[in-house]
């Protein structure tokens, strides 16, 4: 995490999702994303709606129960009418891309998917030793995850910021169809997932 | 293919004509009139464009500046042409493999040859699973069919969910611009459309709150429709995906809850890998609208949950028609960012809904012959003032200002041309007779001109009545017309009038020994602006060259092939290319030079095309010979004479009693085409002396555009008023250019509305300034 070619791009990705309306946060372990999801604004209501599965997912299942003993209220997302507008959701990504700020969502499940759609703040995971620099490497990664295959990725986003419109006026507007806010964390160890 | 599914009795179809009208129905003059009249649209269109530009301009420096010149705009568009011509060349090869690939994904692909044909496949598959409500992102390709039109007629409900698309579809209209649909309408506008349509009152004047409402508003529809219809920015060839680009989110909607997920797409957004798309993607945003990357880009490799059906309807409709056509298929690169859209100076002052058919902007122009017939282009193309200004901000290189002029002489070949262009046009291609016609209009003029160099409203007084001198007085209104020269340029280098460029008889203007150079005038330096080239004459012998005049010089042809009359130009171009052949064989001169960036620009560039074109090998050939001697004025000034250690004789500051601070015009010829832009600052700033202070956007349109000021005469004037007023903002004295049109324009412009600045070519700047 004090690698300094690391803190650049970092740095980088997080200038870039910053001009596209973005948070994003590094967490040394998923105790200290915990803590960044627990005090954001958007769990005022305690609640966080995550993907079917999501407690299983290998990567970040463990950090439900460091959430659940900070007060809040896991919900898994069943169909899209249950998930709209609720206030916070939250995603694991597979690679995050500092040339333009962006993450990569690959959910085949609708539910999964309905996450990163309808919720109103979005949180996104991703691990720290999946920031690549450029898109060229994200096209690498995109080759893989279309193979066919039992793994094959049928649906993947990549999600640069809020939701947003300048359609009237060219007013520029945050939230149109999907979420107002994007938060995005990137976890340098989650086995350590210690409070 | 059996059809085990209820189809619609007749009776049950509802006339197409009592569907929905759109806007595109209307007369392209209506259409025009309308786009002259809007006001909020006008303004909207001239506070978007300059901070577009900015904003692009900054977004790809700023890649340039973090990753290197293999990220400069230059370099990445060159790039993504090649892969898209690669896409083009083997589109069987790369078909086969999209199609397998998809297909092995689990989606079903069907092969739209027309329009109606792609239509009747989505309307087909809404009987068989009994869908009536569709929701829809944007995609340009259903306009191009009118799928919500032929859904409509057939009792099916299709809901536009892209915010701007859906409240032109509320207000029965076509989107006006590619990528930002109701860039036309104002908020107020807005809130009366969803007023009206919702029944309900929304705000007028909040935006936010007429997003949110839009919010709610499709909700409902995306969890009920049983269909979902998107476009797709690339077909990625070797994985079978569809690559999607939004911003609102409503793509990812629509491609995910409906079980039912069409995409339609041209045969055009074939690509061959996820490296490629990815160029594609740096490009699109960025060229669009100045952002660094869209909010989605959702990439669709077959339907992702079970019981989700995904059909790709790839449409032809004309695209196999350009594909054969050696130029159109350049067309085929195009990726829809709308960027010669932004910075078209017409597009700007007419809007959309004129500036093309269905699809909008410079490659409107070119794409709607193919799709929707050469009659529905007849009127839009006429408002491209051939500015250039499209190619330089193109991300994949069409060279969308010659397709327009190609587009314009099919125009011309199917109607005819206007019969005082063919008169006029006809008179160019024989010199004699045009040299004659003109001498005898100069006298004929006098009693208008009264020996000023104007035909002017004033000087046309009670005669701009008269009923044949009324359209003459409707031009000269707003910008006075410039009176033809008693004494052409040719005539007064043979040392009758001014005594300084006497023994020219042999047409050989002797000097010092040094260079040479053979002087090609333009009929515009001849026979309407003299002065400016006796200007140019002077200061290439100030600085010892040695300057020939043929007297055989005639028309370039240019103003024919602007007005699509390619047979004229042809005879031109082969008059003009023997013409200064002989002049070099006999003058022995190292260059030809000219003082006019239009006409330099058809003596290098235009003429190769056409012989190109026409495959006339040994016209080519001498063309390209012939292009390679020949330099405009301001070139030749800063790249071989001052370069090359010659100074100019400045008069000294001390004796200079006029106050000069000039402001500078970047014709579009110039720095479009010929790529100037330090050389006439140079000899300005460094050379004269003289203070330069750059005007806001110097380099956009002036508004002549050849016969577009005259078929145009609205568009062309405020074009123009936009260049003068933002001249006299910098509080210059003298506006300075370095192409007679325009100067023709300008002067003009500033006699009619009695503006103070003078208006002076390069040429008679630098004489002016001289010992």
């Amino acid at each position: 995490m004090d690698d300094p070619t690391y803190t650049d791009l970092f740095t980088h990705f997080q200038q870039r999702l910053s001009s596209a309306g973005g948070e994003s946060h590094r967490a040394a372990h998923l105790a200290g994303a915990a803590t960044i999801i627990a005090e954001h604004p958007a769990l005022m209501a305690g609640e966080l709606v995550v993907p079917p599965h999501f407690g299983q997912h290998q990567q970040w299942g463990a950090i439900l129960p460091l959430l659940g003993r900070k007060g809040i209220t896991i919900r898994e997302a069943g169909s899209p009418a249950s998930v709209a507008d609720a206030p916070a959701g939250l995603s694991g990504a597979e690679l995050a891309i500092a040339e333009t700020g962006s993450v990569l969502l690959a959910q085949n499940m609708l539910e999964a998917r309905v996450v990163s759609m309808l919720t109103l703040t979005h949180f996104v995971l991703v691990s720290e030793d999946k920031l690549v620099p450029m898109l060229d490497d994200a096209a690498v990664i995109l080759q893989q995850l279309t193979r066919a295959g039992s793994d094959q990725r049928h649906y993947m986003s990549f999600v640069t910021g809020p939701s947003r419109t300048a359609d009237i006026e060219r007013t520029l507007t945050i939230g149109v169809q999907g979420p107002k806010t994007l938060c995005v964390i990137l976890v340098a160890d989650e086995e350590e997932a210690k409070p | 293919m059996t059809k085990n599914y209820k189809v619609l009795s007749p009776q049950q179809v509802v006339s197409e004509e009592t569907a929905t009208p759109t806007n595109e129905n209307q007369p392209f003059e209506e259409r025009l009139e309308e786009g002259l009249r809007n006001d909020n649209m006008h303004r909207a269109l001239e506070r978007f464009a300059p901070s577009w530009r900015v904003s692009r301009r900054d977004v790809f420096a700023s890649e340039e500046a973090d990753y290197g010149s293999d990220f400069s705009f230059e370099h990445m568009r060159a790039t993504l042409h090649k892969a898209k011509d690669y896409a083009i060349e083997h589109q069987a090869e790369l078909i086969a493999q999209f199609k397998a690939q998809a297909e092995a994904a689990g989606a079903i692909i069907y092969e739209a040859r027309t329009a109606e044909d792609a239509n009747r496949y989505i309307y087909e598959v809404c009987q068989r699973k009994g869908i009536d409500l569709i929701v829809k992102s944007k995609t340009m390709v259903s306009e191009e069919t009118e799928l919500n039109h032929y859904l409509e007629a057939r009792n099916i409900k299709a809901v536009e969910t892209d915010l701007g698309e859906w409240v032109a579809q509320l207000a029965h209209e076509r989107p006006s611009h590619m990528v930002m649909p109701i860039i036309h309408k104002t908020r107020q506008q807005v809130g009366a459309v969803l007023t009206e349509a919702l029944g309900r009152e929304i705000s007028r004047e909040n935006v936010a709150e007429q997003v949110a409402v839009i919010r709610i508003e499709h909700r409902k529809s995306f969890l009920n429709a049983g269909m979902g219809i998107s476009g797709a920015n690339a077909l990625i060839a070797e994985s079978g995906t569809v690559m999607m680009l939004t911003n609102e989110g409503n793509g990812r909607l629509v491609t995910s809850l409906p079980p039912v997920h069409v995409v339609m797409a041209g045969y055009d957004k074939l690509i061959g890998t996820f490296a490629e798309a990815m160029t594609q993607l740096r490009l699109l945003a960025r060229s669009a609208t100045g952002q660094q990357s869209t909010s989605y880009t959702t990439f669709i490799t077959g339907p992702a949950t079970p019981g989700k059906e995904v059909h790709i309807v790839l449409v032809d409709n004309g695209r196999s028609e350009m594909r054969a056509d050696p130029h159109f298929k350049e067309a085929l690169r195009c990726i829809r960012c709308a960027a010669c859209a932004n910075i078209c100076p017409s597009y700007q002052q007419v809007g959309g809904h004129a500036f093309g058919y269905i699809y909008s902007g410079a490659i409107g122009l070119v794409l709607t012959p193919f799709h929707h017939g050469l009659e529905a282009d007849a009127g839009p193309q006429s408002l491209c003032v051939s500015c250039n200004a499209c190619e330089t901000v193109c991300p994949v290189e069409i060279p969308l200002p010659n397709l327009i002029l190609d587009v314009r002489s099919r125009v011309v070949e199917a109607k005819g041309l206007p019969w005082l262009k063919k008169v006029i046009f006809g008179a160019m291609a024989r010199p004699r007779l045009f040299d004659l016609a003109v001498r005898l209009f100069s006298l004929a003029q006098l009693p208008v001109t009264r020996g000023s160099n104007y035909i002017s409203i004033r000087s046309l007084g009670l005669l701009g009545k008269l009923p044949g001198v009324r359209a003459l007085a409707k031009l000269a209104r707003w910008r006075s017309l410039p009176a033809f020269a008693t004494q052409p340029l040719r005539d007064r280098v043979k040392g009758q009038l001014s005594p300084s460029l006497h023994g020219t008889t042999s047409q050989a203007i002797t000097e010092r020994p040094g260079i040479t150079v053979c002087y090609f005038a333009g009929c515009m330096i001849d026979r309407l602006f003299p002065e400016m080239g006796e200007a140019a004459i002077k200061v290439l012998r100030a600085c010892g060259v040695q300057v020939t005049f043929p007297q055989k010089q005639n028309c370039c042809g240019l103003i024919a092939l602007n007005s699509g009359d390619r047979a004229d130009c042809v005879i031109m171009a082969r008059q003009t290319i023997t013409m200064l052949e002989q002049a070099l064989a006999e003058s022995k001169a190292d260059y030809i030079v000219g003082a006019t960036t239009s006409c330099v620009v058809t003596l290098t560039q235009d003429y190769i095309r056409l012989f190109e074109d026409l495959q006339q090998q040994g016209w080519l050939w001498r063309a390209r010979a012939l292009a390679e001697k020949v330099m405009d004025f301001a070139s030749f000034m800063d790249h071989v004479l001052l370069a090359n250690g010659t100074k100019l004789p400045v008069r000294k500051s001390d004796s200079k009693g006029d106050n000069v601070i000039v402001t500078y015009h970047d014709s579009c010829q110039s720095i479009n085409c010929l790529g100037l832009r330090s050389e006439a600052r140079h000899i300005i700033q460094d050379m004269l002396g003289l203070e330069l202070r750059e005007m806001p956007q110097s380099d956009v349109c002036c508004g002549f555009g050849g016969s577009t000021s005259i078929e145009h005469g609205e568009v062309s004037e405020r074009i123009m008023n936009n260049k003068l007023n933002n001249a006299e903002s910098t509080g210059a004295t003298v506006l300075v250019a370095d192409n007679p049109g325009c100067l023709m324009h300008l002067r003009g412009g500033v006699d009619a509305s009695r503006r103070r600045i003078r208006v002076l070519h390069l040429a008679q700047l630098i004489a002016e300034q001289l010992e």
